[in-house]
């Protein structure tokens, strides 16, 4: 595979320079030693330092290429179309039941459940690299979403800064508190015009509550459901109660981050890796509580990334000889010793927890995590344009009621789910 | 395998027209001389142009998924886009877009080039600072003006309340009209620059003499102007409109990154519709149709153009 890029390479140089092919590709590797990986390009530091580890060590070369985080999936679906994809893919774990589907990734069912660690997996990973019934990857980071909270503003508004809110009134009361301290402070902040952003963090209100967005195999949507719509309601209370900053109606992903680190906000729920942009930027002192449910209770959006084979991979026993080391303890470590939060359910508590305090809240979030299940993740749920960003607008922001956009929007969806499942 | 036995010429076939042929040769060898220096061109335009064409032309007749068995559905594809009401919203709105885009582009960028012609230093240095955003991408302009607007964080909107004419903490992009104007003035800004670089090299390119002659004849300013730069000014106007509509039309990134269609999918353009249908619903044969037909119209409103504004004094 990669030969043949390499000789279309070169013929198109050729053809176009009217030179002798000279272009014989960087390094002259491409011997079976060799596997291929696809990363977004943020995983840059981590999956490098993973890949010197692993080069380091085995006689199998893992060989890294970054794609841009916006266009990963759009990318490997055309280069895997055109027979031109790599041997191992690091998805987002949301979007491995639509590669799965397309029959693109590797069964790799019986090599994981052989590993002697099998049982201690994350198992939300492990739900969305299941495609009927047979495994199609490894989970390989962990990203979970919680709530951050600013303890110098909750402490300027009489709230304790050790007791975040842990019912949906309790969230309200404490937005309005942080509001009313005036002088340019919101209470909460969040992407309003962003669908991935908010499946990731307004769901686990929906799920901590005891409802969901979607049924369990993904067929049927639940978007008229009562938690669906409690939690919509939340946010439009909030919104209308003036505890939010303009921006949140348009932002789609970069402004309300800003908002939050600029430490004018009480309240935001973001993932991971927000944590350790608080730390490194060091002027907000912050608490991470899990997102609570409607009257108590807790849940998560489980994200991250898994890693998959790819069916047409040169060297598929290398591809799996790399998988199997990122998710053994040496990996393991180097995850948690670069704050990502690993998927070793059994690990966690040993190398990951001690390093912060907070880090306890993340632990305990992935293993009450979820993710909605469905090949039409992107469609349904990311597309900053379709249904679930819409629903979010019209809910918080619109004229109309949230009931009303909920049935429009669950008619929509349904549309969308029976069409990719017929 | 043999190599196939090649008979030699006939020695008196060739001998006969050599003269003719020399002369021939002369004449074919500058063709071929030519030949060859168009062939990169030529091999260009054809690996990166025509060869993409024709395979979105040939996809747009298929259901082909991002992944996936592809199947030929005929027309299919161009009778859902015409149906599809998000498509010709989309449309649609391209349309206005453009429409309100490029007589504003048009007419600032006259403005611009007439207070620029006098070729002073100081018109030069304006020349040069009108130009300077051209050649910033147009992305990282959109990042930008997003960022300078965006409510409470957002300089422009902070210098606005000072002076009085905008409110810091209103969110200008959640209202369709104040949205398009942000992106109207974003764009302006960006590409105002080399339409006036344009239009004033057509301005230069008119005998001054023609102008003195009509002002000797009694014209006044704008009688010149009207009877004598505009119509001299006829082959840069068409070549100004034609890239301002063609641009306009294909807006996407302005729209994508300032507001991402907003508010409630408004601002969604064909190209951006075309964009989801291709990499969010990975429908590849649908998006190719969209991008079919909106070839057809821009290639019917360019030849249209070119028609109307042809040099027509002369004949």
């Amino acid at each position: 595979m990669r030969r043949r890029v390499r000789r279309a390479a070169a013929l198109a140089a050729a053809v176009v320079l009217g030179a002798s092919a000279c272009a014989s590709g960087p390094g002259g590797g491409g011997d079976d030693d060799t596997v291929t990986l696809w990363v977004r390009d943020y995983q840059k530091a981590i999956m490098g330092t993973l890949a010197d580890e692993f080069n380091a060590t085995h006689d199998t070369q893992v060989e890294v290429t970054l794609v841009p985080a916006t266009s990963f999936v759009q990318k490997l679906g055309t280069a895997v179309a055109a027979y031109q994809g790599p041997d191992i893919a690091s998805l987002d774990l949301v979007f491995a039941p639509y590669f799965a589907s397309a029959g693109v990734l590797a069964d790799v069912t019986e090599r994981v459940d052989a590993l002697p660690y099998a049982d201690d997996l994350s198992p939300a990973h492990l739900d969305q690299v299941t495609y009927e019934g047979r495994t199609y990857g490894v989970p390989f980071t962990g990203d979970v979403s919680v709530m951050f909270y600013n303890k110098t503003l909750f402490a300027e508004a009489g709230l304790d800064p050790e007791v975040p809110p842990a019912t949906w009134a309790e969230v309200q009361q404490a937005a309005e508190a942080v509001a009313a301290l005036g002088d340019g402070t919101n209470g909460f902040v969040f992407s309003g015009a962003c669908g991935g952003c908010n499946i990731f963090s307004l769901t686990p209100l929906v799920w901590a509550s005891g409802g969901d967005v979607l049924n369990a195999d993904g067929t049927e949507a639940l978007l008229d459901s009562d938690e669906v719509g409690g939690a919509l309601q939340l946010y439009r209370d909030l919104y209308d109660a003036g505890t939010m900053p303009e921006l949140v109606r348009t932002d789609a992903g970069p402004n309300a981050a800003s908002a939050f680190q600029s430490g004018t906000v009480g309240m935001r729920f973001d993932g991971t890796s927000f944590m350790s942009t608080l730390v490194s930027d060091g002027s907000v002192d912050f608490g991470v509580a899990p997102i609570p449910g409607q009257d108590g209770g807790s849940a998560s959006f489980a994200g991250g990334d898994v890693l998959s084979v790819m069916t047409g991979a040169d060297n598929p026993d290398g591809a799996w000889e790399f998988l199997q080391w990122t998710t053994d303890r040496d990996a393991q470590q180097v995850l948690a010793d670069h704050a990502i939060l690993p998927i070793r359910m059994d690990l966690l508590d040993e190398i990951y927890v001690p390093q912060d305090p907070r880090f306890a809240v993340f632990a305990d979030a992935l293993s009450v995590g979820h993710v909605p299940y469905s090949i039409v993740e992107n469609e349904l749920f990311n597309d900053n344009n379709g249904v679930w960003a819409g629903l979010v607008q019209d809910a918080v922001f619109g004229p109309g009621s949230v009931a009303d956009a909920q049935a429009a929007a669950q008619e929509d969806a349904q549309a969308i789910l029976d069409k990719a499942n017929d | 395998m043999t190599a196939p036995v090649m008979a030699p010429p006939a020695p008196g076939g060739v001998a006969l027209p050599r003269r003719r042929r020399r002369r021939a040769t002369l004449a074919r060898r500058r063709t071929r001389l030519g030949v060859l220096m168009v062939l990169p061109a030529v091999v260009m335009l054809g690996l990166f142009f025509l060869w993409p064409l024709t395979q979105t032309v040939r996809m747009s007749f298929y259901d082909w998924p991002m992944l996936g068995e592809h199947t030929w559905v005929g027309l299919q594809n161009y009778t859902d886009a015409l149906t599809d009401s998000d498509f010709l919203a989309a449309v649609g709105f391209t349309l206005r877009y453009t429409l309100i885009a490029t007589p504003l582009l048009f007419a600032v960028a006259l403005v611009l080039a007439l207070l620029v012609r006098g070729g002073t230093r100081a018109a030069r240095a304006f020349q040069t600072i009108w130009f300077i955003p051209v050649v910033i991408g147009m992305a990282a302009a959109s990042y930008l003006w997003m960022y300078l607007f965006q409510p409470d964080l957002g300089p422009a909107a902070a210098i606005g309340e000072r002076a009085g004419l905008l409110d810091a903490s209103q969110n200008y992009f959640a209202t369709f009209t104040s949205a398009l104007v942000i992106v109207l003035a974003m764009v302006t800004w960006k590409v105002v620059g080399l339409q006036m670089l344009l239009l004033s090299s057509g301005l230069q390119s008119i005998p001054v003499e023609v102008t003195e002659a009509a002002r000797i004849d009694g014209a006044g300013r704008w009688q010149a102007f009207r009877h004598i730069t505009l119509p001299l000014l006829r082959p840069t106007l068409a070549l100004v409109l034609v890239f301002s509509v063609a641009g306009s039309l294909l807006a996407f990134d302005q729209f994508f990154i300032m507001t991402a269609g907003g508010p409630s999918n408004s601002t969604i353009t064909a190209v951006f519709q075309t964009y989801r249908t291709s990499f969010i619903q990975f429908e590849l044969g649908a998006g190719a149709a969209m991008s079919v037909l909106l070839m057809v119209v821009l290639a019917a409103v360019s030849a249209l153009q070119m028609l109307l504004l042809r040099n027509t004094d002369n004949a």
